[in-house]
């Protein structure tokens, strides 16, 4: 990654395997290398803003449930994590 | 077997990378310096030409190991460039252009002081074609050299 970039997190391998996509498989849905792929994934990579609305459309989910700039927590404890107080 | 070689290049750690791109670079000076030595010794001519191809070859190979890995990804020609390799032709471009004036500077800055300090220099035949061959064949092949140096391990396959 060049310097003074900041590191986007992703979950992109989960979310391929949760799909059973391999990395070839998602690569030619969106039109890129395979090696991207496993780039973006290891977050040696940060995808254009073109390349993660895409990924997300595919995905069918909001972009920041896939890329964000704090590592990521596994999607289960986000699912069943107990809403703040003050919305309950 | 030629598949293997190509994905054994494909696949080289950086390090290694690293390496070749030193080779690639250091051989050539080194040689025609080594000729430049041996010109003066009274060594068989043969037997020059046979150290000055020993000294060539693994310039030659590592040369071509560095084209080899930027695999069209540098002129586009046979190879389908996302943006990921889009921004990396970009990165080894300008990396090309520093190391480019960063040699030219250096150069230029030996030769003037070769110069200042009382030396002649005479750009004939002989110190022609060394720097005539130098830029025939580094300058098409820095950036695929500057491709090599820079890009990260290729994550394993899965």
């Amino acid at each position: 990654m060049p310097e003074g970039q900041r590191r986007v997190h992703n979950r992109l391998a989960v979310l391929r395997a949760e799909r059973g996509l391999s990395r070839k498989q998602l690569a030619d849905k969106l039109g890129i290398n395979y090696q991207t792929i496993g780039y973006i994934e290891r977050g040696d990579y940060n995808p254009s803003l073109e390349l993660a609305l895409t990924i997300a459309e595919l995905f069918r989910l909001p972009i920041e449930a896939i890329f964000s700039f704090k590592p990521m927590t596994p999607l289960s404890e986000e699912i069943f994590r107990e809403p703040p107080a003050e919305t309950r | 077997m030629n598949t293997t070689i190509t994905r054994g290049i494909e696949y080289l750690p950086r390090s290694r990378r690293r390496l070749v791109v030193t080779v690639a670079l250091a051989g050539y000076p080194v040689a025609v310096a080594a000729l430049a030595a041996l010109k003066h010794t009274s060594l068989n001519r043969w037997l020059i030409l046979v150290l000055l191809l020993v000294l060539l070859l693994p310039t030659l190979a590592t040369l071509a190991v560095g084209y080899r890995y930027a695999r069209g990804r540098i002129d586009g020609r046979g190879a389908r460039l996302d943006e990921r390799d889009l921004a990396l032709r970009q990165q080894a471009y300008a990396l090309s252009h520093r190391v480019l004036a960063a040699i030219l500077i250096a150069a230029t800055a030996i030769t003037e002081i070769y110069l200042t300090s009382g030396n002649t220099l005479r750009f004939d035949a002989n110190a022609f074609w060394p720097v005539a061959i130098w830029v025939i064949v580094y300058l098409p092949a820095l950036p695929s050299l500057m491709l090599a140096w820079i890009e990260t391990d290729q994550p394993a396959d899965a």
